[in-house]
């Protein structure tokens, strides 16, 4: 059975360098309530934010210098929980190409690796695109 | 009537986010149901009297609206902040984003 993109109300695309402002923090922070709404939602990135799930990163951030007790979940386990409790409603996907260009084809579970050729599927299949992140 | 959402999420102090409060001016000149979301360093822009081109936006019935969170993590005092503002979170961004037919633009 082929595959097709499930619609959304709003698909989120995060392009730029996600650490050089507040950007993850804010994407984050409008997908959850997005959810909360009861919204379908799909995310979609490319560039530097399609490290934002590799599975490289691991369960939690590095050990806090100023806190050695402190754990502090890495953005691939935050994503990989939103994931796990909207399986229904939340989709995210990572640009294929920007993905190998930046050593992270390896994604944690739930993230689809999507071809730059197909995003074109994905726009179709929303109501909304929200770009966030350049110009 | 369009609609819009328009985010501004860098600080004030950029051409580029002038032209886009110059946009929102146009558009609601122009007729639009405009809402302009301030966040991240674009709430630096809120505080009163800081930006020229925002009480154009606002005197010609723009509506602005101000990322609280933001605003918290920079220190800015409410008070400090143009009165005809409206405080928000993101539930407030999430349900007008939803609203059927609306545009959004981040900047």
């Amino acid at each position: 059975m082929v595959w097709t993109v499930p619609h959304s109300d709003v698909m989120l695309k995060i392009l730029g360098a996600p650490h050089q402002d507040d950007l993850v923090t804010s994407a984050l922070r409008l997908t959850r309530a997005l959810l909360d709404q009861d919204a379908r939602v799909q995310v979609w990135t490319c560039g530097d934010a399609t490290r934002l799930t590799s599975a490289a990163l691991g369960a939690d951030k590095p050990l806090d210098p100023a806190d050695h007790r402190a754990r502090h979940p890495s953005t691939a386990a935050v994503i990989g929980d939103l994931l796990a409790a909207h399986p229904e409603r939340l989709h995210w996907y990572v640009c294929r190409f920007c993905a190998a260009d930046r050593a992270a084809p390896e994604q944690i579970p739930g993230v689809r690796t999507r071809p730059p050729s197909r995003f074109w599927e994905h726009v179709r299949a929303t109501d909304k695109v929200l770009a966030l992140g350049v110009c | 009537m369009d609609a819009y959402l328009l985010i501004e999420s860098a600080g004030p102090a950029g051409a580029g986010g002038d032209r886009f409060v110059g946009d929102a001016c146009r558009l609601v000149r122009q007729g639009g149901d405009v809402t302009l979301l301030l966040t991240q360093d674009g709430v630096l822009g809120a505080v009163a009297d800081s930006s020229p081109r925002l009480g154009d936006y606002l005197g010609a019935g723009g509506a602005l609206w101000v990322d609280a969170f933001s605003l918290r993590r920079r220190g800015v005092a409410e008070e400090d902040v143009e009165p005809r503002a409206r405080l928000v979170d993101m539930d407030d961004v999430a349900a007008r984003l939803l609203r059927p037919g609306l545009r959004a633009v981040w900047h």
